[in-house]
């Protein structure tokens, strides 16, 4: 589905992602970690087109995805729900999930989709007429979700879902994710700082550590491999 | 002076800045897409209004409005008729020179582009005024039509001491001005287009992953801005006599208003824009008329210094 | 490479420092890349000599006075957009009112000639009066606004003055003629003497314009322009200067505009206070280039002619066709030049030079031969040993915190500094910082909750937690930029809470940024210097300051490079100097490492390493953990604005709460199941 090879991003004259390779295959949740500033939002950034890609190529389903712009890749399916949540404050909840459904994937299914979304996220149902701006972190971060699932994209990308969430909120959003990838199959790219979890349910990871993959397996091979956590920790 | 005169002038002023006011709130309501939103100076936007105010002039005069709607929906027909027709316009000059200093283009440019958007908007402003000049002579016009000297009568009150007089053109100017303005609050908040344009002005980068052409919105969205305007100026053309320089008066008014009625807010603006109307009328009370003027800048620089959110605005309510 | 500290005394009269300011040329930087920026820098005095010269010598054989008069409203305008330039162009606060400044002092000299009989000769200088005390009442008020509230308040000042002089029955004031002694009321049968009038004020605007440009006041303003937050940070009372910019600002523009009065003869509101005036003033500026003394010089010389020869030739003939002219020539120069003529001109020539001779580019390392180069070109050079006045009061700087080595064998240095920092870590060192229960909430969101440390003179304490814990909310609070809901900040037993930024930089405590954000057009030392300020009362004594920070670094090398060539590593190193330069007892480092490489991060842990040698406490945030642990005594760890947990690097990462915030719960468990 996600295929990237040797890509390289760099901002003016500093280099954030050196000959990054990964793929992502069709129903697959993989997930990326790595400590901060690995380069884990730029590669979401490049694959979204906002980032400045200097070498490499990613393929969308076989797609050649260089020279299309960033508004175009969601259409094609791709859905990036960004680090920090990035709802529209000023918009109601309602409106937010609509804007996602905006592609015209999305449009054919909206009614469905809008059915799972709130069994999904009951709250959301709730707080339909309400301003973004004055939800909960947690429930912004289900709305950032919806928002992205809105679009019925083939490939759902999570930037730091947990991110400035108390632990139980983010266990709450991680259990929702599992079960929306077990129910419609969907492929899901997620960065995560919550390692063990990331590692736990990934079919696959990538450990990203200053701009390059420096370990990749399945969750097997990934927990007792202490560089995981000397990646984090220093020592 | 009585009482009952005193009552009556201070009736008879509050008419006239309700009336008033109500079409500065529309044009306010256009400049706040542009400022409030998109947080760009435009310094061309009253001129913009004068390309309305003339585009209604033509369009009710030679073009042939007059005929074909009579003398008295003429004029208002021309001035909605102004609405497209500068809208069309602010397309074209938002993507031949505003988007090159603003949004994505500004990002390079120093202090995000503020330099270059005020530079190259004043310039924009000279060429529409001197273009004005040009193409319409400098001699002042106005639509006239039979409605701008009538006026319906409220009264005799309080006895018969007490008579206000309500003018019927400016009333409808008024009442379409409402019109405009509600309508285009639906468009904004109940269509796609709409949401798509706040969306895009509530966080760019995430309209973006949403699939938003956040440039196209800009430039949409500069386009409503400046053509809700027109159809202001279109309606005040009826009541007052204009020349190619009008924008000038009007631009600062426009300012004062949207700030007024804090950033962002379309409801702010229009109600901005009444209250300056207000301000405007009824320190023609206690003021000598010259020094109107001086009170709308007195009482806008009294709340940005004061209340820089706005009478209206509430902060927390865009970023 | 040498700093360039003048000896000479310099506590003389105003007159005479300004002079000497002026024509010895004494500057901030140090050391000059090469003999072209010599040669540019050399002839930037001589430059509007000769072009002050030339224009009188060609007034002198004008004989057509309307030729005269475009000549003598050219200095005008460029004196109006130098005004306008110094608030606006070095500072970034766009001012839509200087009409206000003008008309004050149009109006002020015309009645006092006509109620008063006060010669213009004496009025000029009061109108500059006038205008200062408009500047400094607009400006306590106004400068409560920022960025576009700002420059519409401005707007509204002058138009509001408008009306209020159309009220009081001044229409149109016309100069009366004095036909007993013309001259004593400056008037001239011979119109070249208002050329040369205006042409002498154009001269002094554009003397105290270099003067400002060079000085601190106009770095000061730059840095504001720049960031303002940033600036606070350095030290730097951004409210005074800017209330300095602004009544300066308001005398150049008072005095312009009692001359204007002179000249036309009638004065009119719209005239002297109308929204052109405001806009001729920044309309000048921005087309020439903002922040620099010849952008307003070029855009009057330019664009006021353009007007009035599109006038005169067009006007009558196609009424409107030379504003559309004008404003296209404005649209144009804003699509090829934003940032107006001069900059865009200079870059070219730049990229030109640059490209035949590509040692002076970017690819530009510092090397002796650089050094030695600008020391020959720099012949008046001085020992940096000079004596130093401190805020202090007078002391030598050359003590021992800042007496260093090179720093060239840092990296391979770094590990045994660990090691040895690790077995000397000081225990009982008094406490430089005291925080108690510090806590600030954003909306419903605790970004800082009830923190409290303690930071030892002479360690080097990191500040970790995962994304989101609050640790820059905590530099934050630590330094003024925002104010805690509760709790206390001592800095040696002294309560700084809640004070302004600038004030605890006084105090001592320093810091860099997470984003760099350099004076790109700026040289390496003159970026540096700014933070050098706060602890030096004279320029010189900063640049000093600014040189030492630099040798610290190791980038004295690059100090005339323009900081827009540079490497990150170097924009690191720089912002590094520059928190340096102003002395600081507590340093706080935001994520200095983002973006390095391994080799760069160890050369830079090298450095920081040893700056608890020179008496400089640190504080780091940084998420390149295996840096870290290398780097500092004692971890606090951060987590959801709380500290979870805090020791030494070994105990830190061993505890299963820092663990389970990295890593998360499921790993904890995972692997005490494993053991």
């Amino acid at each position: 589905m996600l295929e990237i090879a040797d890509l390289s991003v760099a901002y003016g004259r500093i280099p954030v992602l050196h000959g990054v390779t990964l793929r992502v295959g069709t129903g697959e949740l993989v997930a990326v970690v790595g400590p901060n500033g690995a380069g884990k939002s730029t590669l979401f950034n490049a694959i979204s087109g906002l980032a400045p890609v200097t070498s490499g190529t990613i393929r969308f389903d076989g797609r050649d995805l260089a020279g299309v712009p960033p508004a175009r890749r969601a259409r094609l399916g791709i859905a990036h729900v960004p680090e920090g949540r990035q709802v529209f404050p000023s918009l109601t909840v309602r409106e937010n999930l609509e804007i996602g459904a905006y592609t015209d994937a999305g449009r054919a299914a909206w009614g469905q989709t809008l059915e799972r979304i709130y069994t999904w996220f009951p709250v959301l149902a709730e707080r339909g007429r309400q301003a973004a701006g004055t939800l909960s972190g947690g429930e912004q971060q289900m709305l950032a979700i919806a928002r992205g699932l809105a679009s019925s994209p083939r490939l759902l990308m999570l930037d730091e879902p947990s991110m400035g969430l108390a632990p139980a909120v983010a266990d709450e959003i991680f259990e929702r994710i599992v079960a929306i990838h077990r129910e419609r199959a969907m492929s899901i790219l997620l960065v995560e700082q919550r390692v063990a979890e990331a590692l736990h349910f990934a079919d696959r990871a990538y450990v990203l550590e200053t701009g390059r993959v420096i370990l990749e397996g399945d969750h097997a091979t990934l927990k007792d491999d202490d560089r995981v956590r000397r990646a984090y920790l220093g020592m | 002076m009585d009482t009952p005169q005193l009552i009556e002038n201070f009736l008879q002023s509050l008419t006239a800045g309700l009336l008033t006011g109500t079409i500065y709130g529309l044009l306010c309501v256009g400049l706040t897409l542009i400022f409030g939103v998109m947080r760009v100076i435009n310094f061309a936007q009253g001129d913009f209004m004068m390309l309305g105010m003339y585009f209604a002039f033509y369009c009710f005069g030679a073009i042939g409005g007059q005929i074909v709607f009579g003398d008295v929906i003429g004029p208002f027909v021309a001035a909605l008729l102004a609405g497209p027709a500068v809208f069309i316009a602010g397309l074209i000059a938002h993507k031949a020179l505003v988007a090159q200093v603003t949004g994505t283009g500004a990002a390079a440019l120093e202090a995000e582009g503020h330099y270059a958007q005020l530079i190259l908007t004043l310039g924009l402003s000279l060429v529409l005024q001197n273009a004005g000049l040009f193409a319409f002579g400098s001699a002042p016009v106005s639509i006239s039509t039979p409605l701008s000297y009538s006026a319906w009568e409220i009264g005799p009150l309080y006895g018969d001491r007490i008579s206000v007089f309500v003018n019927q053109g400016q009333t409808i100017a008024a009442l379409l001005a409402i019109g405009v303005a509600v309508g285009f609050a639906l468009l904004l908040g109940r269509t796609r287009l709409g949401r798509s344009l706040r969306a895009a002005a509530d966080n760019p980068r995430a309209a973006i992953y949403m699939g938003i052409d956040v440039e196209r919105a800009y430039r949409l969205a500069f386009g409503f801005g400046v053509g809700i305007t027109a159809i202001g100026g279109g309606l005040l053309a009826s009541s007052y006599p204009f020349q190619p320089y009008v924008g000038l008066e009007y631009v600062i008014v426009m300012y004062a208003g949207v700030v007024l009625g804090g950033l962002g807010s379309v409801r702010g603006a229009f109600f901005g824009g009444l209250t300056i109307g207000l301000v405007q009328q009824l320190s023609a009370l206690i003021l000598p008329t010259q020094l109107q003027n001086t009170a709308i800048f007195v009482a806008f620089l009294a709340i940005i210094l004061l209340r820089p959110q706005g009478l209206f605005g509430t902060a927390a309510r865009r970023a | 490479m040498s700093a360039k500290v003048s000896t000479k005394g310099v506590s003389g009269k105003v007159s005479k420092n300004v002079s000497d300011t002026f024509f010895a040329q004494r500057r901030v930087s140090f050391g000059v890349l090469g003999r072209k920026r010599c040669l540019t820098r050399f002839s930037h005095r001589w430059w509007i000599l000769a072009f002050v010269a030339l224009y009188g010598v060609v007034a002198l054989f004008v004989t057509n006075s309307y030729q005269q008069l475009i000549m003598t409203v050219v200095p005008v305008w460029a004196v109006m957009g130098l005004s306008w330039n110094l608030l606006s162009g070095y500072s970034g606060l766009i001012s839509f009112g200087h009409a206000s400044f003008f008309g004050i002092g149009a109006y002020f000299v015309v009645l006092a000639l006509i109620e008063l009989d006060l010669t213009p000769w004496i009025g000029i200088p009061i109108a500059g009066l006038l205008g200062a005390l408009a500047g400094l009442v607009i400006g306590i008020p106004t400068f409560r606004l920022r960025g576009h509230y700002f420059a519409l308040a401005m707007l509204a000042y002058p138009l509001a003055l408008l009306y209020v002089f159309e009220w009081l029955g001044y229409q149109e004031v016309a100069v009366p003629m004095k036909r007993d002694a013309p001259a004593a009321y400056m008037q001239f049968a011979d119109q070249r003497v208002y050329v040369f009038l205006a042409l002498a004020l154009l001269l002094a605007a554009m003397i105290v314009t270099r003067l400002v440009e060079r000085s601190r006041f106009g770095r000061s303003l730059l840095a504001i322009k720049q960031d303002e937050t940033a600036a606070e940070a350095s030290g730097i009372d951004t409210l005074r200067w800017k209330l300095k910019a602004i009544t300066l600002s308001g005398a150049m523009a008072g005095v312009v505009g009692g001359f204007y009065a002179v000249v036309l003869l009638i004065v009119t509101p719209p005239a002297v206070f109308g929204m052109l005036v405001s806009a001729q003033a920044l309309v000048v500026a921005m087309f020439g280039g903002v922040g620099t003394v010849w952008g307003p010089v070029i855009g009057a010389a330019t664009l006021v002619p353009l007007a009035d020869i599109l006038h005169a030739r067009l006007g009558h003939i196609v009424p409107g066709i030379q504003g559309v002219i004008y404003g296209l020539a404005i649209i144009a120069v804003v699509r090829l030049a934003p940032e107006g003529v001069f900059w865009r001109v200079r870059d070219v020539l730049a990229n030109a030079t640059a490209s035949r001779r590509p040692a002076v580019g970017a690819a530009l390392a510092p090397t002796p031969r650089d050094a030695s180069a600008s020391v020959a070109c720099d012949t008046r050079t001085e020992s940096h040993g000079a004596p130093f006045e401190t805020a202090g009061g007078r002391e030598r700087l050359s003590d021992d915190r800042t007496e260093l080595a090179p720093t060239e064998s840092a990296p391979a240095r770094a590990a045994e500094i660990d090691r040895r920092r690790r077995t000397e870590r000081p225990s009982n060192a008094p406490v430089v910082l005291e925080v108690r229960g510090l806590t600030k909430a954003f909306g419903g969101l605790h970004a800082v909750k009830d923190v409290s440390l303690d930071v030892r003179e002479g360690e080097i304490l990191g500040i970790i937690g995962p994304n989101g814990a609050g640790k820059t909310t905590l530099f934050n609070l630590l330094n003024g930029f925002t104010a805690p809901d509760a709790g206390r900040v001592r800095l040696y037993g002294d309560d700084v809470t809640g004070a302004r930024p600038n004030r605890i930089c006084r105090r001592g405590i320093g810091r860099t940024f997470q984003v760099v954000k350099p004076f790109a057009r700026m040289t390496v030392a003159e970026n540096v210097v700014i933070g050098a300020y706060v602890r030096a009362a004279r320029d010189d004594d900063a640049a000093a300051l600014a040189h030492r920070a630099l040798e610290t670094v190791g980038l004295a090398g690059a100090a005339d490079r323009i900081a827009g060539q540079l490497t990150n590593r170097e924009l690191r190193l720089m912002e590094l100097a520059r928190a340096l330069a102003s002395q600081p007892k507590l340093l706080l480092l935001d994520e200095i490492l983002a973006g390095l490489s391994h080799d760069e991060v160890r050369e830079l842990i090298g450095l920081i390493a040893r700056l608890p040698e020179l008496g400089i406490t640190v504080v780091i945030i940084e998420h390149t953990m295996h840096a870290m642990v290398r780097l500092v005594d004692r971890f606090v760890v951060l987590d959801h604005g709380a500290v979870l947990a805090s020791g030494d690097p070994d105990s830190v990462t061993r505890d299963p709460a820092v663990i389970e915030a990295y890593l998360g719960r499921k790993w904890l468990e995972g692997h005490a199941r494993d053991r």
